[in-house]
């Protein structure tokens, strides 16, 4: 079914303040005022909980965290622990699936990591999903998974919020605060790392991530 | 009518959803589009909307439990439903009234998905005969509850071992797998289990190529994402999974050390011959923790191990308490007695800030703010809001903060900013006819208040006997942080601001204005 999908550009926001952004979001679309939308932004430093998070994912402390400027926050979609911060693209899809007569969760998390590996291939990086395990990693096999975009999803009835962290220029070593996912074996990588010497500067690399992202999901949804 | 909830399919692909949280409790009342549960499958989590208004009558698998799509989960009971269409209803599908206990025989489903839950006792053998023919986790209709499933491990208490045909369908003989000679060969050498393998020949026999494709498929998968060092094929994790089995017991004997479906085949039928492990004769049903408990026994545990607790308790004279609680009350103001015993410790604490201080990178570090943690039971949890900056406020003051955290508990709508920072705590188990007890020092504190029942005592006064009320306060002190005599005068300054009520109605009472 016809429905567009408006890409909506923010900057850097507080967790908290993504989650109202969300939340509003969601009651407009469900109330029939507002169409479906792409938020795409980064957080400051953040770690996330799903639902069914084991805490022992998180190896530091709370009091840790906060000594590092690290917040902690539990929230409603699916998943386990997730980091988010500087670096990192974030991209919330509040979606009607019903208006799109696509009332299909997992359909919807392929289309999520489709449109993040058509984004990817636009970057010059060839990426894949692995059945079995929601997210989007490096094509290439390596001795260990090289886990590049993480999927969560929230649907209230069936409008989406919440969606994926591509890791851009996020500082990897970050991650070392958590277990990604609950994958022990994974290691998680960035498009940064992945381009190696042939990256650009950050910020470019930043705003071109964007783009590619903004395209794919618009060719994708839109 | 009633109406059954049932597990949603929310997606074509989705065979089994796991109820992430109930936010409806029995009893409740349901408007259509509240949110009753929150279903997670795979890496979505979807708040459930009630489809029709009435009562949510009864809730049939718990929260944390994982079940088959179409399985039913909760009673909805409408508006016009009588109460013998309700007992009907209940009745036709095993289940009690509302408020009235289930007979075991009929008890709520079980969780299927806890991890390495042992074998049940209650669950019969699955046969071959009895088992649905396809080797997923898909359910056809009708719906077996879980405990009844092919999947329940097939080892069960009271059943003759050496039963082979207890084994699962899906994990067939090997040996009678239809595969070419030279497949044969190509499998034996490379320890491939054929079973693991479709085949692509005639009547679906396996053909030499196919071992090579499904070699090749293991080796991009080398990874199975398992932890420690246990490897296995994919199709084994799968089925270890389901049926629960620890695959670090299963000796694997496939390419590269893996465990496949054949050794899986063999642990199980080892289990078989040799009857129920001790431990699972020992051990019945896990309960699984939420976050929050796993949080609090981690540190409890860690309270114990490092800090030195020591105890001192003190009685202290109930009556001066009472009689203004009943003095405010004709004023129209409700205090309770741990309103009073939180105020009094906070003017404590100010006036002992020595008390309200932790051991930390061996140093003894004072808090800035009095925050006092008040322990509550919800809904069999525990948790322990915590009053923010308590200096210098008065009794009402931390009446009406303490009243606004217990019901957000009560709501369960605690933050996590509700719950931390505490820096002193106070648990009353008085109302359950506790007399005296020590609770645990919840780090990085340095010390908890127990609070006893209000006991009449007699007692001797100007060598008279005569007639009172006592509570007995324990205090858990962090050995150190404080010693015996600071940890005493600290006491008996509480007690003392408990028997002089004009103290507890100050505003200011640590700068003595």
């Amino acid at each position: 079914m016809a429905r567009e999908l408006r890409i909506e550009q923010l900057g850097r926001i507080p967790y908290a303040e993504g989650l109202e952004l969300q939340e509003k979001q969601v009651e407009a679309v469900r109330q029939g005022v507002a169409g479906d939308t792409l938020f795409l932004l980064e957080h400051p430093p953040v770690i996330t909980l799903g639902r069914r998070a084991d805490p022992g994912h998180v190896l530091l402390a709370t009091a840790e965290l906060r000594a590092r400027g690290v917040e902690l926050h539990t929230v409603t979609r699916g998943g386990d622990v997730t980091y988010h911060g500087p670096g990192q693209l974030v991209g919330y899809l509040v979606c009607d699936l019903a208006a799109r007569a696509a009332t299909d969760v997992h359909g919807f998390l392929r289309a999520l990591e489709g449109g993040l590996i058509d984004a990817l291939a636009a970057l010059g990086l060839p990426a894949a999903a692995r059945p079995g395990y929601t997210g989007v990693f490096m094509a290439e096999a390596g001795p260990r998974p090289r886990k590049i975009a993480s999927i969560g999803v929230g649907l209230r009835g069936w409008v989406t919020y919440h969606g994926f962290a591509l890791n851009v220029t996020t500082r990897l070593s970050d991650f070392a605060a958590i277990v990604p996912c609950g994958l022990s074996q994974v290691v998680m990588t960035s498009v940064a790392r992945e381009l190696g010497s042939a990256a650009p500067p950050a910020a470019e690399l930043d705003a071109a991530a964007r783009e590619a992202v903004a395209g794919a999901f618009s060719a994708r949804f839109g | 009518m009633p109406r059954e909830i049932k597990m949603p399919k929310l997606s074509d692909t989705m065979e089994e959803g796991t109820i992430n949280v109930w936010r409806k409790r029995e009893g409740d009342p349901v408007k259509k589009g509240d949110v009753l549960l929150e279903v997670e499958t795979d890496k979505a989590d979807m708040e459930f909307e009630a489809y029709m208004s009435g009562t949510l009558e009864k809730i049939l698998v718990q929260t944390g439990a994982t079940v088959p799509v179409g399985t039913p989960i909760a009673i909805v009971r409408l508006e016009t439903d009588s109460d013998q269409e309700m007992t009907a209803f209940l009745a036709a599908r095993g289940q009690a009234p509302l408020g009235a206990s289930a007979p075991p025989a009929s008890s709520p489903v079980t969780p299927v998905a806890s991890p390495a839950a042992p074998a049940r006792a209650a669950a019969p053998p699955s046969t071959p005969a009895e088992s649905p023919r396809r080797p997923t986790k898909a359910v056809p209709a009708p719906l077996p509850t879980p405990t009844e499933s092919p999947l329940a491990p097939p080892a069960v208490r009271g059943e003759p071992a050496g039963a082979v045909s207890h084994l699962p369908f899906f994990l067939p003989d090997p040996d009678r797998v239809r595969a070419t000679p030279r497949a044969r060969i190509v499998a034996h050498e490379k320890g491939v289990d054929l079973s693991e393998i479709g085949g692509s020949g005639p009547e679906g026999a396996v053909l030499a190529s196919d071992v090579e494709r499904y070699l090749e498929s293991l080796e991009n998968q080398q990874d199975t994402l398992l932890e420690g060092d246990v490897h296995a094929t994919p199709v084994a994790v799968r089925i270890a999974e389901e049926l629960r089995v620890d695959l670090a017991r299963v000796k694997g004997t496939g390419p590269g050390g893996r465990v496949t479906k054949r050794d899986l085949r063999a642990h199980l039928e080892r289990e078989a011959r040799e009857g129920p492990s001790r431990e699972t004769e020992l051990f019945g049903d896990e309960i699984k923790l939420s976050q929050k408990r796993k949080f609090l026994i981690r540190n409890m545990v860690e309270s114990k191990k490092t800090a030195p607790h020591f105890y001192i308790s003190m009685d202290v004279d109930a009556d001066p308490m009472r009689s203004l609680r009943e003095r405010l009350r004709e004023e129209g103001r409700h205090v309770t007695y741990t309103h009073m015993i939180v105020k009094a410790a906070a003017a404590a604490l100010e006036r002992f800030p020595d008390v309200n201080a932790t051991f930390r990178n061996d140093r003894l570090v004072r808090f800035n703010p009095v925050n006092i943690a008040v322990a509550v039971d919800v809904q069999d949890e525990l948790v322990a809001p915590v009053v923010k900056n308590c200096q210098g406020r008065d009794l009402e003051d931390l009446a009406q903060a303490m009243d606004t955290l217990i019901r957000k508990a009560r709501e369960k709508k605690l933050q996590p900013d509700d719950y931390s920072d505490g820096t002193f705590t106070v648990s009353n188990l008085g109302m359950f006819g506790v007399e005296n007890f020590y609770a645990i020092i919840t780090p990085p504190q340095s010390t908890v208040l127990s609070v006893g029942a209000v006991r009449q005592v007699a007692f001797v006064e100007s060598d008279e006997i005569r007639v009172g009320r006592r509570m007995t306060f324990g205090l858990a002190v962090d050995h150190r942080v404080l010693d015996g005599v600071r940890a005493a005068q600290f006491l008996a300054g509480l007690k003392r601001i408990l028997e002089h009520p004009d103290e507890l109605l100050a505003s200011n009472a640590a700068h003595g204005a």
